[in-house]
């Protein structure tokens, strides 16, 4: 691995100018991201070579990926959809990552309440930085846009992500340039399953869990002995979920009369619909994600599906419900987090957020946050940024510290072992700005997960350190 | 067609009639003569390029450039070249270019992959690009043999359908080979010639100036990629096709198999299109779905038309136009007032999309033989000089 | 579950879902046929008519956007749907004419190339002013009070009722604008001057004006499908980039020029996506484009085009 490491790299340049460069931009870019350009100028300690390594604070390493970090700031990489459908998602993520970046140079929120590891004063003595970019919800966008932080802004760690697909052509990016990745929200299997890399870590849970979670709860809600009808997205976010949710399914006495796939980019769902409302089951599964999912649910519940039968959504979001409006009343499904799960740090989270932004996080937004400040806790412990030490400081970590109980980082697919909240959508005039859903359930993460050599982790290979 | 006119008059030749055939031989022997030049002239830049981009003092802090997306731009350089020739010079819209850059990226995947699974070695960048174009080339063989049988609009929504028809191909019913909406992502891609790693970097004073071996193969493939295309548009071929877009029933009175010739002009245009389909898979080990849809077919023609439909290096330049736009102005936060902190406009950067639509709309309406026409224009107005053999075709 | 309520089912579902199509390609049609203008822009039409009908029919809560930073929380007249069709076309039309006037009128005699160009480019633009004002995110479109929920129909059980009321809307509104063009004189001189403008001019007929206004009824024909169609789906400013290939789709299918081909178009393709989906889903999206492909090989001048306008 000999990228551009060797070559002098803009950041360099910078400095050999006395950071002139930084401020010019003609016209166009003043400040592009966050820019940790400006604070670079004096810095003259950084080797600007051979990977000999600046202020780190530990040489005993090889130069690898964009380690080690030159000068006395790290940056990362904050790769979310600012524009597109999922755009407020986005916003929502990108504002707990600086609330992230600001606890973590200044202390505050979790720094000072939950994470020992961290001092609140940067880490390891570094300033952390950070650059932000736009996926548009778009996997080639994603994945180019990670390129340019990585190339041009030399960041240490990237996160992000709020589909599969983009987390999945991200992060296998970041094993190709050993730069470490933090998922932020996806939920298909495949992420730690098949296109599972070392270099990312998933907090959030997957379409397997979900189906482990949901399967227990809305059995006690509408009986043991009922028949369901799946629609499912076509692709495999939608095939994964859909071949879990039949399994957990029909493992607690459910049949399934038919399970149909509806093709990218439907909009209209109300052939489909037809077709699942005369099949005569009881309950319909919408194995459709955000947009798509608001779409079929509403066109549901306007052609009166939801009179007859039992709605079932497997993984809510907030733009997902702030477009369905009302249509989610009653209808089950799992979340990422909630702002009303009631414990301490979820709590802290949710008021330290408030207070910052005056408004309620999402679940998206609670991860984001709680990846930067494991991921700075690992430097931490590890005793530097280099890529290796860090994966290794993560995996098979235990923590409780975040909200969702005690959890595990596993070491076989980097997947987190954790609770499953299960959700219910609110009526109309119940739901509020950050408020649409009711906790039914936490699922325990005992009765959730699969072992190493099951299920999506069977297909895994996490690939090299180095 | 004004200007046209005016451009043959003012280098003494016939009236716009006669163009074609005028400038087809008077301009054949000429412009042979220049193609060291040309071909000259884009090696340099080609060399320079990534230096001066990503990594010179000040030019690069002031661009925010970076080696990748100089490699990028150059492999829809080369995609952009391809769709001239057919829109153009030939003067056919197709709607559906993302068939041939999605399909060529897709192809040289699965081929890497069977390669490396099922037939133990791992293939080189040459071999990969090789059966990528092929691929595209047999393809647009097919379509542009059902597509040509219509013209104008119906050519173009032709086009559009067939490429969606692969799109939705790959998302679902393909997935299994394709990945579907997570893209393809077992792309393995050997050392180039067998010995050398495509993302180490260079030697001596080539690392400096070009970086890596990748850019290096991408930048030998654009310098040869203008130089084919020179040859095609100045021998008597090109100038057929310049004759279809002028008038296609006079073409097709002086005895020319107007069809064959489109057909050519599709399939050369899909060969290029199947170079840096291939290119942009060796470049990002990865093909997005999203490579195959409709949306990747309007960028194409976008940069084309942008940067200057009709001329060879046009489009080239309005696919790096493009490309900066996408992705540097994109991630511009503020706009500030040069060496200073004032801000001009927050969150300028998400204006992009909204600049580059305005400035395309701008550009068809005024300008249509695009920036590369604007910049040839001006550069008359001060030399007084003749704009035609520069670039090997003028529209 | 009958045969026969499966395929009123699938009848229903398909007439529904061409009923928007048809309302796009009718306005894309006589644009088309009369004034040899190709409108890429035309679901860029759709996406105002989205955004005004919302704004008058109801009042929404920005959550992003520059509306939303400069201090509008929430926008709109709140109206109610009857105030958003009657007001939605009329602006539309008025937007449509301008659109004529200053957009289309330059490039009358600009090849199709360059018109395809400029519209798609003006697509581009219109999408992206709607994206920085009210954000990328997604807004619910309610449906009126009086519309909402199902109905339960004979034989074929629970119907959503808006879906029956956009088949109805659109069949009167494509009534009345066959009506216009058939049997007016307004009429005679759109549809003389669609065989041959240039005989009509000789004759010393000015069109121009019936020209413009053709513009300007295509337009609003688009502004009103934004508004029926707006509570289909959640409304955003791509909706209009979405919508535009099926609608084109619809135009050739249906023949160029044609009001009647334009619906049958419509009704085609409404019934081709819902017998698919009854038959082979994974295949319903390559379907309809292997017919229009299949149409537009084997009978250039769609189902009820005349021969001349097809090149």
């Amino acid at each position: 691995m000999a990228r551009d490491t060797d070559l002098p790299t803009r950041r360099d340049v910078l400095k050999t100018t006395g950071a002139a460069g930084a401020v010019g931009i003609a016209g166009l870019a003043g400040c592009t991201g966050g820019g940790g350009d400006s604070g670079n100028g004096s810095g003259g300690e950084g080797g600007s070579g051979n990977g000999s390594g600046g202020g780190s604070g530990s040489d005993d390493y090889p130069a690898l990926g964009n380690y080690p970090i030159e000068g006395d700031t790290a940056v990362l990489g904050f790769n979310v959809p600012q524009s597109g459908p999922y755009a407020s998602e986005g916003q929502d993520e990108l504002r707990a990552y600086e609330l992230a970046v600001k606890h973590l140079n200044n202390g505050g929120g979790w720094v000072d309440s939950q994470f020992d590891d961290l001092s609140g004063d940067g880490v390891l003595g570094m300033e952390i930085d950070y650059v932000s970019g736009d996926t548009a919800t778009d996997a080639d966008t994603a994945r180019q846009s990670a390129q340019r932080m990585i190339q041009r802004d030399n960041v240490i760690m990237i996160t992000g992500g709020s589909s599969s697909a983009t987390a999945i052509a991200m992060q296998e990016l970041c094993q190709q340039e050993k730069v470490m990745f933090m998922c932020c929200l996806t939920h298909s299997n495949d992420t730690t399953g098949k296109n599972c890399v070392r270099y990312s870590f998933r907090e959030m849970f997957n379409a397997y869990m979900t189906g482990q979670a949901l399967a227990p709860v809305v059995t006690e809600e509408y009986g043991g002995d009922n028949e369901f009808y799946q629609l499912y997205a076509d692709y495999s976010w939608g095939q994964t979920q859909q071949s879990s949710m039949q399994m957990f399914l029909e493992e607690a006495g459910w049949s399934q009369v038919e399970s149909v796939p509806t093709p990218l980019g439907t909009s209209d769902y109300s052939s489909y619909l037809s077709e699942a409302a005369n099949s005569g089951a009881d309950v319909i599964v919408l194995n459709h994600y955000g947009l798509d999912g608001a779409n079929s649910l509403s066109q549901a519940v306007d052609m009166g599906i939801d009179q007859d039968m039992e709605l079932l959504v497997p993984l809510y979001n907030r733009p997902m419900a702030e477009a369905a409006g009302g249509a989610i009343s009653g209808v089950f499904g799992t979340a990422a987090w909630d702002a009303q799960l009631d414990n301490e740090p979820s709590q802290q989270f949710t008021q330290v957020f408030n207070e910052e932004y005056e408004r309620t996080p999402s679940g998206p937004a609670q991860l984001a946050y709680a990846q930067t400040l494991q991921y700075a806790a690992a430097v931490e412990r590890a005793g530097t940024f280099y890529p290796p030490e860090v994966i290794k400081q993560l995996e098979d970590y235990e923590y409780d510290n975040i909200g969702m109980g005690q959890e595990l980082m596993r070491k076989c697919d980097h997947q987190a072992q954790r609770d499953v909240p299960v959700v219910r959508g609110l009526p109309a005039d119940q739901q509020e700005q950050g408020t649409y859903f009711e906790i039914v359930n936490v699922t325990s993460r005992d009765d959730l997960g699969y072992g190493c050599d099951e299920g999506p982790a069977a297909e895994c290979e996490l690939g090299s350190y180095e | 067609m004004s200007d046209e006119t005016q451009d043959a008059t003012a280098q003494g030749a016939a009236p716009s009639e006669g163009v074609a055939e005028k400038e087809g031989f008077a301009g054949y022997e000429l412009d042979t003569a220049r193609e060291p030049v040309v071909v000259g002239a884009t090696a340099l830049f080609v060399l320079v390029f990534p230096y001066v981009f990503a990594r010179m003092p000040v030019v690069s802090g002031i661009l925010q450039g970076y080696q990748g997306l100089a490699t990028l731009m150059l492999i829809w350089g080369i995609f952009a070249l391809g769709f001239d020739l057919l829109l153009g010079y030939t003067g056919l819209l197709s709607f559906g270019h993302a068939a041939f850059w999605g399909g060529s990226a897709y192809a040289a995947g699965v081929f890497s992959q069977f390669a490396a699974e099922s037939l133990g070695f791992e293939a080189g960048p040459v071999i990969i690009v090789v059966v990528g174009t092929l691929f595209a080339v047999l393809l647009a063989w097919g379509l542009g043999f059902l597509s040509l049988r219509r013209g104008g609009i119906y050519f173009s929504i032709l086009t559009l359908a067939f490429a969606q028809m692969m799109f939705y191909l790959s998302s679902a019913p393909l997935s299994g080979i394709t990945g579907g909406e997570n893209g393809f992502t077992a792309v393995t891609v050997g050392h180039l010639f067998g010995v050398f790693e495509l993302e180490s970097e260079l030697p001596s004073v080539l690392g400096t100036l070009m970086g890596t071996w990748l850019y290096a193969f991408v930048g030998l493939m654009t310098v040869v990629s203008v130089a084919v295309a020179y040859r095609i548009l100045n021998s008597p071929y090109g100038m057929v096709f310049r004759a279809i877009r002028e008038n296609e029933q006079r073409t097709e009175f002086v005895g020319l198999n107007v069809w064959r010739y489109k057909l050519m002009s599709f399939v050369i245009s899909g060969a290029f299109a199947g170079v840096a389909g291939s290119l942009f898979t060796i470049h990002g080990n990865y093909v997005p779905l999203q490579s195959l849809y409709w949306t990747e077919s309007g960028e194409i023609v976008i940069m084309a038309v942008l940067g200057g439909a009709g001329s060879l290096f046009g489009p080239m330049l309005g696919a790096g136009i493009y490309l900066y736009f996408e992705n540097i102005v994109s991630g511009v936060r503020d706009l500030t007032v040069p060496f200073t902190d004032i801000v001009l406009l927050q969150g300028f950067g998400e204006y992009w999309h909204l600049l580059l639509g305005v400035l395309f709309v701008l550009v068809v309406w005024f300008f249509p033989r695009g920036i590369w026409g604007l910049f040839q224009d001006l550069r008359n107005r001060v030399t007084g000089g003749d704009s035609a053999a520069e670039t090997g075709g003028e529209r | 579950m009958s045969l026969l309520a499966d395929v009123l089912t699938v009848l229903l579902n398909g007439l529904q879902q061409g009923a928007i199509f048809a309302l796009l390609a009718v306005g894309l049609s006589i644009i088309l046929g009369t004034l040899k203008f190709v409108n890429f822009a035309h679901g860029a039409l759709y996406v105002v008519g989205t955004y005004t009908g919302l704004l008058v029919a109801h009042e929404i809560a920005l959550t992003s956007g520059k509306l939303q930073s400069w201090g509008f929380t929430s926008l709109g007249l709140d109206l109610g749907f009857f105030a958003a069709l009657v007001v939605v076309p009329l602006f539309v039309f008025v937007v449509g004419l301008g659109m004529e006037r200053f957009v289309a009128r330059p490039f009358y005699d600009r090849p199709d190339t360059d018109q395809i160009l400029v519209t798609f480019g003006l697509a581009i633009v219109v999408q992206e002013l709607f994206r920085i004002l009210f954000g990328s995110n997604s807004l619910p479109f309610d449906q009126p009070a009086w519309a909402a929920g199902p109905i339960a129909l004979p034989v074929v059980g629970n119907f959503s009722q808006w879906r029956l009321y956009v088949i109805a809307i659109t069949a009167v509104l494509v009534l009345v604008v066959y009506a216009l063009v058939e049997y007016t004189d307004f009429g005679l001189v759109v549809r003389a001057g669609t065989r041959d403008a240039e005989m009509v001019r000789l004759l010393g007929i000015k069109i121009t004006r019936p020209y413009i206004v053709v513009f300007g009824i295509g337009a609003a024909l688009a502004g009103v499908a934004g508004v029926v169609g707006g509570p289909l789906n959640v409304v955003n400013p791509t909706v209009g980039t979405d919508i535009l290939v099926p609608a084109f789709l619809t135009v050739v299918i249906g023949g160029v020029g044609s009001i009647v081909g334009a619906v049958i178009g419509g009704v085609i393709f409404g019934l081709t996506t819902a017998t698919l989906v009854a038959v082979a889903p994974a295949w319903s999206q390559i379907g309809l484009y292997a017919i229009a492909a299949v149409i537009l090989l084997t009978r250039p001048q769609g189902i009820l085009g005349n021969e001349e306008v097809a090149p």
